[in-house]
């Protein structure tokens, strides 16, 4: 048996290991940050400087340091709003086009994408049916199509139903129906794990309490598996927010562009302005990290009943 | 009983027998509007050229053309190349912090959550955050990496250092250095996921059987080697496979950190899918090549059906 | 096909609406604004790779950008009650695949398309039936027979059909820093490497290019086409078939390998995303073999004697250019040759099936007019004036434009892709194994890897 002494020590050299590790994971993410802070002068400079700190005769002189916003002034471009209720209105595409679409099409994707989920989840947790086990299997085929295989005839079809002329119709719907095609086979498999996860007794007693099955499924199971659907839309969200490939060659109008496809306008843009580059990528990143930060036990729960089952 | 109420009745079961299929209709429409039927017209695609006067119908022309291509055997070096390095590192990094995570530690809640803020970012984001690092002469690492004196003769500049030649035949090995930090970048954006599933699988692996194996006198390595490993093997095995598929069908990082460069460095079949098809507008050429990458990812799940099969029928 | 599935997936579409209850919010508004703009004026749609709605005054394509917000309210009041332009921006990478696409499933198409013939696009267009044949509408109009010839030239696909009308020209050509060069620009590839050796000994790059295989290796249209042209090479021989194992090509390839592997050029030029700018902004490399377009974007500048260009803006290298800090001058040749470059033009095409085919007639018109002309070559043109009246004009007597169009004219320009019907594809084929000689291994067999090369590229034809 070891020591009370070395287990002791034992336990804080897992922590320095962990937070060692941790240190690691983190510093692309705060250099990023460092980078957006900076201006141009301290951006063009070589050898480079981690800080833009220094002064003439120091190489780290707090009192010297060249903070810049000028990143986030260009993704942002803050115009003075006079008549508005806040002083300045931010004209950047990144707020008045980019992240409200992803929010959109991240939003209603996970939406769409978790009633179909629990419908068929459900169906497929609590009904033996013909054909069921071919089916489930089949869904799970169809992960195996990439998306950028599926691409090349998504791509013509988006512009033939374009072209079409179907009212309320647009390029917004279809790349949403794409999503939803694509996050829907995992989440399926998710959907259909939770709901084996709740013991079918409950539902026995309220149909025999009377209930239509349906009633049951809206009554007793769905609230039950709530928190199971909650982690499929959380995870489908931050999948499509994500996603780039799709959202880059399936939308044409500018009008319609998704963050991501922003953030490749403002690379292509700003070449050797990193500075901006750096500020768009923390704008873009930042809205998911926060939402992750909040509800990161929904992840955890639907990420690894995903992996095993899928 | 009157005849009215069993009608109702049969009508209830008609509903309720009726109930999976609504149930399971939607999805199944969906699937098959953008799943299946793209995937028919991509084989459609894979036997047609493009001609002035439209699509010409070509056999299997495309692929001979597609094999033809010096690039697609580089490719499919780079790819494996990619996938061997990329599961491996992650998986080895993946397991022994979920090992040190397995602990039971105060803190872990905030490990795993810091540990897991990679994940959340978009592999184009990523890809464009490790660029920044390395860019030539201003970016951070690059200015480290450039020192002669850490890499004679002329330093290191990722982005643009050369392959080595081949040590055998044409097999792109050793890898250029861009090779090298795109893995690295995908691990990192990888690896938090791993943990996470090698730490849920540990979690289930009793604390009895390996406290009853210390009580026998085994060390840590030994529990690790002899108990956890073969206990986890089917988890450990469905990792490799995710990670293979993500890791063959992902564009974005090499789209955003190395563009397939330099040279046709890291020119990976997805990305090769990607050029193929929308910048050379070769669609039908390209569309042989998705069938195959498709082929491949197939044999991919089948392999994990197998195994979590073999897992269910042994639990 | 189409039409049935259409069916199927509105039947599909409407049959999730109805059963989930959670329609994503379709477009309403937007759809509508456009149209309601001017009642009576019917839409007239172009795709620029600028953005009116861009005003980051620091944006790498700002003066495009400032250009149309200038002119498009111009052009709606001179036709007022009869076009109402609408812009939608495109991504200059991704445009010609966008149209292609849109034109073959029929739908969507605008009326005019800015379009460059650098790529090679004529051929590819031409190949999958996108552009509509213009030639017996310009012949009847008043400027064609003022157009310079040969950029109508680069507008002519393999049938004869005019694909495009050129408004400006676009040819390359080389920055010179000149104290970098006091006995003046070398001539001969030997005397480059006579200054491109002194140049080291100083701790300085002879030149700089665009080295790297990024952006689908459009390395091939630029510096290494001006090598190889100037070397007497081709890359077809003019009847669609790729010729690249020739010894003018070689000759060429071994004179860019010697550049390389001597270190008379700096190793960002292999980073990709145009980096290789930079060291031509800090005057570390002495030349750099580009377009003419490129002193939009090569800008702040540091001189050799530290003088600072540092508006951030294309003043900057115009600046330089009349401070005589920099001069424009052809490329080195090789002997009994004429320097090479490529030449390019911009201007615009109607794809088949655009809507408002009339509008676009009147636009072009309307661009060709005295009062328009100078400006659009100016700004988003980036070039010469390809209507050679408009040459005359004040605008183009400015250093710039004079040092350019000596270097021109002592220069042979022929666009690089020549007969090649599959532009896009030479282009990386080429790249890649120009890279792989000059780079990345310096001992690979010349002749053999361009015959391989040559021989892929063909088996296809």
């Amino acid at each position: 048996m070891p020591s009370l002494t070395s287990k002791r020590a034992q336990g804080w050299l897992v922590h320095a290991a962990l937070a060692t590790i941790c240190l690691f994971a983190l510093i692309p993410v705060a250099t990023t940050v460092l980078i957006s802070f900076k201006g141009e002068r301290d951006i063009l400079r070589k050898p480079p400087n981690l800080f833009p700190c220094d002064s003439a005769t120091q190489p780290f002189d707090p009192s010297a340091c060249r903070w810049s916003v000028e990143g986030y002034q260009r993704v942002l471009a803050p115009r003075p709003a006079p008549e508005g209720l806040l002083p300045i209105r931010l004209t950047g595409n990144l707020v008045s086009i980019y992240l409200p679409n992803s929010l959109l099409y991240a939003g209603a994707t996970a939406l769409l994408v978790m009633l179909l989920a629990s419908m068929s989840g459900y169906a497929f947790s609590r009904y033996r049916f013909r054909g069921r086990q071919t089916l489930l299997v089949a869904i799970l085929a169809i992960t195996g199509i990439p998306l950028l295989t599926n691409l090349l005839a998504l791509y013509q079809m988006g512009v033939t139903l374009r072209k079409a002329d179907i009212p309320l119709y647009d390029d917004r719907f279809f790349l949403v129906v794409v999503y939803t095609g694509f996050f829907l086979p995992l989440s399926v498999w998710i959907a259909k794990g939770f709901f084996d996860a709740i013991p079918r007794d409950l539902e026995e007693a309220a149909l025999i309490d009377g209930c239509s099955p349906l009633g049951a499924l809206l009554r007793v199971s769905m609230p039950l598996a709530l928190p199971g659907l909650m982690a499929v839309f959380l995870l489908t969200f931050v999948n499509v927010w994500n996603e780039f490939i799709a959202g880059y060659l399936l939308i044409a109008k500018n009008e319609f562009k998704p963050a991501m496809f922003g953030l490749y306008e403002f690379l292509g843009q700003n070449i050797i302005n990193l500075q901006v580059v750096a500020a768009a990528c923390i704008l873009i990143a930042l809205p998911v990290v926060v939402l992750f930060l909040f509800a990161r036990r929904s992840f955890f729960a639907a990420m690894v009943e995903g992996a095993i089952k899928g | 009983m009157t005849q009215d109420s069993a009608r109702r009745r049969r009508a209830n079961k008609t509903i309720r027998s009726m109930l999976p299929f609504w149930l399971i209709f939607p999805t199944v429409a969906v699937l098959l509007a953008v799943q299946v039927y793209p995937a028919l017209y991509t084989i459609w695609l894979s036997l047609h050229d493009r001609q002035p006067a439209g699509w010409e119908w070509v056999g299997p022309r495309n692929f001979d053309r597609l094999f033809k291509m010096g690039l697609f055997g580089e490719s499919v070096g780079h790819t494996a190349l990619f996938l061997v390095g990329y599961t491996s590192l992650t998986l080895l990094l993946g397991f022994f912090i979920a090992l040190l995570l397995n602990r039971k530690l105060k803190l872990s809640g905030l490990y795993i959550t810091l540990l897991f803020i990679p994940w959340v970012i978009a592999d184009i984001i990523v890809g464009i955050v490790f660029r920044l690092l390395v860019v030539p002469d201003y970016g951070l690492l690059a200015g480290i990496l450039q020192n002669p004196a850490l890499f004679p003769p002329e330093g290191l500049s990722v982005l643009t250092a050369s392959r080595a030649a081949a040590w055998v035949g044409d097999f792109p090995f050793p890898p250029a250095p861009a090779m090298i930090y795109l893995i690295l970048a995908s691990t990192w954006r990888a690896l938090p996921f791993i943990i996470l599933l090698l730490l849920a699988a540990m979690q289930t692996v009793s604390a009895e059987v390996i406290e009853s194996s210390r009580i026998d006198g085994a060390n840590s390595s030994q529990v690790v080697r002899h108990i956890l490993v073969p206990l986890m093997l089917p988890t450990l095995v469905v990792a490799l496979f995710s990670l293979t598929l993500s890791g063959m069908n992902g564009v974005g990082m090499v789209f955003s950190l190395t563009g397939g460069g330099p040279g046709s460095s890291t020119e990976v079949l997805s990305y090769m899918l990607y050029a193929l098809g929308w910048r050379q507008l070769e669609f039908g050429r390209a569309a042989a090549l998705a069938l195959l990458i498709a082929a491949i990812n197939w044999l991919l799940i089948l392999g994990t059906l197998r195994v979590t099969r073999l897992e269910e029928r042994n639990a | 096909m189409q039409r049935t599935w259409t069916l199927w997936f509105l039947s599909v579409l409407s049959l999730l609406l109805a059963a989930c209850a959670a329609p994503p919010p379709a477009a309403e508004g937007e759809a509508t604004e456009s149209e309601a703009a001017a009642p009576a004026a019917q839409d007239f749609v172009t795709w620029y790779q600028y953005d009116e709605k861009n005003e980051d005054p620091a944006s790498d394509e700002r003066v495009g950008n400032q250009y149309l917000r200038d002119t498009i309210p111009l052009f709606n009041e001179a036709f007022a009650g009869k076009w109402n332009w609408v812009n939608q921006p495109k991504a200059w990478d991704r445009m010609s695949a966008e149209i292609i696409a849109a034109v073959q499933s029929g739908g969507d198409v605008p009326d005019l398309y800015e379009m460059g013939t650098g790529g090679g696009d004529v051929g590819v267009f031409y190949r999958n039936g996108v552009m509509q044949d213009l030639r017996p509408w310009a012949e009847a109009q008043p400027w064609y027979s003022e157009m310079d010839p040969s950029a109508l030239a680069a507008c002519t696909g393999p049938d004869g059909g005019l694909y495009c009308i050129p408004i400006a020209e676009r040819p390359h050509l080389v920055y010179v820093w000149a104290d970098r060069f006091p006995n003046g620009y070398p001539k001969t590839p030997e005397a480059f490497m006579v200054e491109a050796e002194r140049l080291k000994a100083e701790g300085l790059y002879a030149m700089t290019f665009l080295g790297s295989t990024a952006f689908d290796g459009t390395g091939t249209t630029r510096a290494v086409w001006t090598t190889v042209s100037s070397f007497g090479g081709k890359f077809d021989d003019g009847a669609g078939a790729m010729t690249l194992n020739t010894p003018a090509n070689i000759a060429a390839i071994e004179f860019l390998r010697t550049v390389v592997q001597s270190g008379y050029a700096p190793e960002i030029a292999f980073a990709g995303n145009f980096q290789e700018e930079e060291a031509f902004k800090d005057a570390s490399a002495g030349s750099f073999p580009t377009g003419l377009f490129g002193y939009r974007y090569i800008n702040p500048l540091t001189a050799p004697d530290g003088t600072q260009y540092s508006k951030g803006n294309e003043e900057d290298m115009l600046d330089a250019i009349a401070a005589g800090d920099v001069v424009l001058t052809p490329f080195l040749a090789a002997e009994g040759q004429k320097p090479g470059c490529e030449i390019s033009v911009t201007g615009f095409a109607i794809p088949v099936g655009a809507q408002n085919p009339e509008a676009a007639y009147d636009y072009i018109n309307w661009i060709l007019t005295p009062e328009q002309n100078a400006d659009w070559v100016l700004r988003p043109g980036a070039g010469f004036p390809a209507l050679q009246s408009t040459r005359q004009s004040e605008q183009f007597q400015t250093p710039f434009y004079q040092q350019a169009s000596e270097a021109i004219s002592a220069s042979a320009c022929s666009p690089w892709s020549g007969s090649l019907e599959r532009p896009l594809e030479a282009q990386k084929l080429i790249m890649n194994v120009v890279y792989k000689l000059i780079k990345e291994d310096p001992s690979a067999d010349i002749a053999a890897e361009l015959q391989a090369v040559e021989d892929e590229y063909n088996a296809a034809n």
